[in-house]
């Protein structure tokens, strides 16, 4: 610890009370300090001031998001404060530059270009959820909705069999929002490692079952001659798991539940592409779905004035910064066009989230398609639930809603599932250099 | 003369830019990184849109020079 002269704040990001008062809390933390120090869970910085954020998140040379629990290369410990996990979380918990290796290989599938093809599959399930609910007029907008669309999608991106989406569902949740201090640790826990070991093997069956999609492309991929360790690919899959199951989710029912008060907001939303393209920006800025992310930083240093020691811990709140007034003019408020918006809920600098034209191509289709189909929905207050952790993903375990019935446009769920497997089944296999090479 | 410029090294494609000016920011197939899809100096319409988009740049990659 360089600094005396640091101001020490008491922050919890998994707290109940920053869950109560969230976005509130940041405006009293930043006015004590843009970079100030809690000492909660064995002490880190907490970075809630854009200006600093934008200036500290691009120094890859001081900051570390890497995962080494076994000390084998430098005991740091990842990008959850507290630690979390006993192996790396995938490409997240790696540096430049193995983690752009990871990144060179499956940005292909996930570029704006790339997602478009996805339009067709996003269209039918999204039909085809509402389908199963329009005739009851009431749904949970959480269970039978925002938790589906972007599960399936991720497990056909993946190259796995889409009706899997349900195995890994609670689990996925589950470890996104379980506190550090909750009976239900150790139970998540369990769910995480169940998870893990179901996705290592399919890892394996896809050395000798190559599938179009992120696995297989994962396994063929060769950096320096040789191809990624097993251990890579299980975290990388087990992370684009969580980045695809919860994040859209939970910004689907976060602008769902905002507009649960504002009927008249969502006539326009449904009509008009270019307000809803601001919106979203909007949205994203104000929920930050993916709050922050954890750092190491790497050397005694100084960065924007404020001075760090080697060994460091720190909390990128990108949930916080989103809401810095210096950058965002009454920034508690959701102005639907807010323009401009430069806001970090993707995470800024190299770890920009990988998934966020997929995130943005899924979000929009959605809403619009709950918006337009239900268009006096309103949510049972009674029976919303909020995550009991916020500090991880900001979202909700249930928000139950009521609506004028309408009537089917399309085939159930259960028929869409097994017309999309059986037209994904139908695609040639990739080559399977393993095999080939004999590895 | 009036252009913009996209500095590779900060961009990480966030595609702001991409929305805010569609004619004039691109973006890489591979990556959605954005580039310059303009020859030669910026109408003074387009001048305005990427002056939007130099705001709008999470990463601050764009300047417009004049």
């Amino acid at each position: 610890m360089a600094t005396d002269d640091r101001v020490v704040v008491e922050f919890d990001q998994h707290s109940p009370e920053y869950r109560e008062t969230y976005p509130a809390q940041a405006h009293e933390l930043r006015e004590q300090c843009p970079v100030a120090w809690s000492s909660n869970h064995d002490g880190f910085w907490v970075v809630t001031g854009h200006e600093v954020l934008s200036a500290i998140s691009k120094r890859t040379d001081l900051l570390s998001n890497d995962h080494d629990p076994a000390g084998e290369r430098n005991g740091y410990q990842g990008i959850s404060i507290p630690e979390r996990g006993t192996s790396r979380g995938g490409f997240i918990e790696m540096d430049p530059p193995e983690q752009s290796e990871y990144r060179r290989i499956l940005n292909p599938f996930l570029s704006p270009a790339a997602v478009k093809v996805w339009d067709p599959f996003i269209e039918d399930f999204t039909r085809a959820c509402i389908d199963d609910v329009i005739e009851s007029g009431r749904l949970d907008f959480v269970d039978d909705f925002a938790n589906i669309v972007p599960a399936v999608l991720t497990m056909a991106m993946l190259g796995l069999p889409l009706a899997d989406w349900e195995i890994y569902c609670e689990p996925a949740h589950m470890q996104v929002y379980t506190a550090p201090d909750s009976p239900n640790w150790d139970r998540m826990v369990d769910a995480t490692m169940r998870m893990v070991g179901r996705l290592a093997e399919y890892v394996q069956i896809r050395k000798t079952e190559p599938r179009p999609g992120m696995i297989s492309a994962l396994l063929n991929a060769k950096v320096t001659d040789e191809f990624l360790p097993d251990d890579g690919i299980i975290g990388t899959v087990t992370l684009l798991i969580g980045g695809g199951f919860d994040t859209t989710t939970s910004l689907l029912a976060g602008a769902l539940d905002w507009l649960d008060a504002r009927p008249d907001e969502r006539p326009r939303l449904v009509d008009d592409s270019r307000y809803l393209d601001l919106a979203t920006e909007e949205f994203l800025r104000h929920f930050t779905p993916a709050q922050g992310g954890g750092r190491t930083i790497t050397q005694d240093c100084e960065v924007a004035g404020f001075e760090f020691s080697a060994g460091d811990r720190m909390f990128l709140s990108y949930a916080m910064c989103n809401h810095d007034p210096a950058s965002f003019p009454e920034p508690d408020d959701i102005v639907l066009d807010r323009f401009p918006n430069p806001h970090a809920a993707f995470g800024l600098g190299v770890h920009r989230c990988i998934g966020s034209n997929l995130a943005r191509l899924d979000f929009k289709y959605m809403l619009r398609e709950a918006l337009r189909r239900m268009p006096d929905y309103r949510i049972d207050h009674a029976g919303k639930e909020q995550y009991e952790s916020i500090g991880t993903i900001n979202g909700f375990k249930h928000l139950p809603a009521t609506f004028t019935p309408g009537r089917r446009e399309g085939p159930p769920l259960a028929e869409v599932m097994a017309d999309w497997q059986a037209r994904l089944d139908a695609e040639p296999a990739p080559e399977n250099l393993r095999a080939t090479e004999g590895v | 003369m009036a252009r913009a410029i996209v500095n590779a090294d900060l961009c990480q494609g966030h595609t702001l830019c991409n929305m805010a000016a569609p004619d004039i920011f691109h973006l890489r197939d591979e990556d959605g990184h954005a580039f310059v899809a303009i020859d030669g100096e910026l109408t003074p319409e387009q001048l305005g849109q990427a002056r939007m988009a130099e705001l709008g740049c999470p990463e601050r990659a764009i300047t417009v020079e004049e």
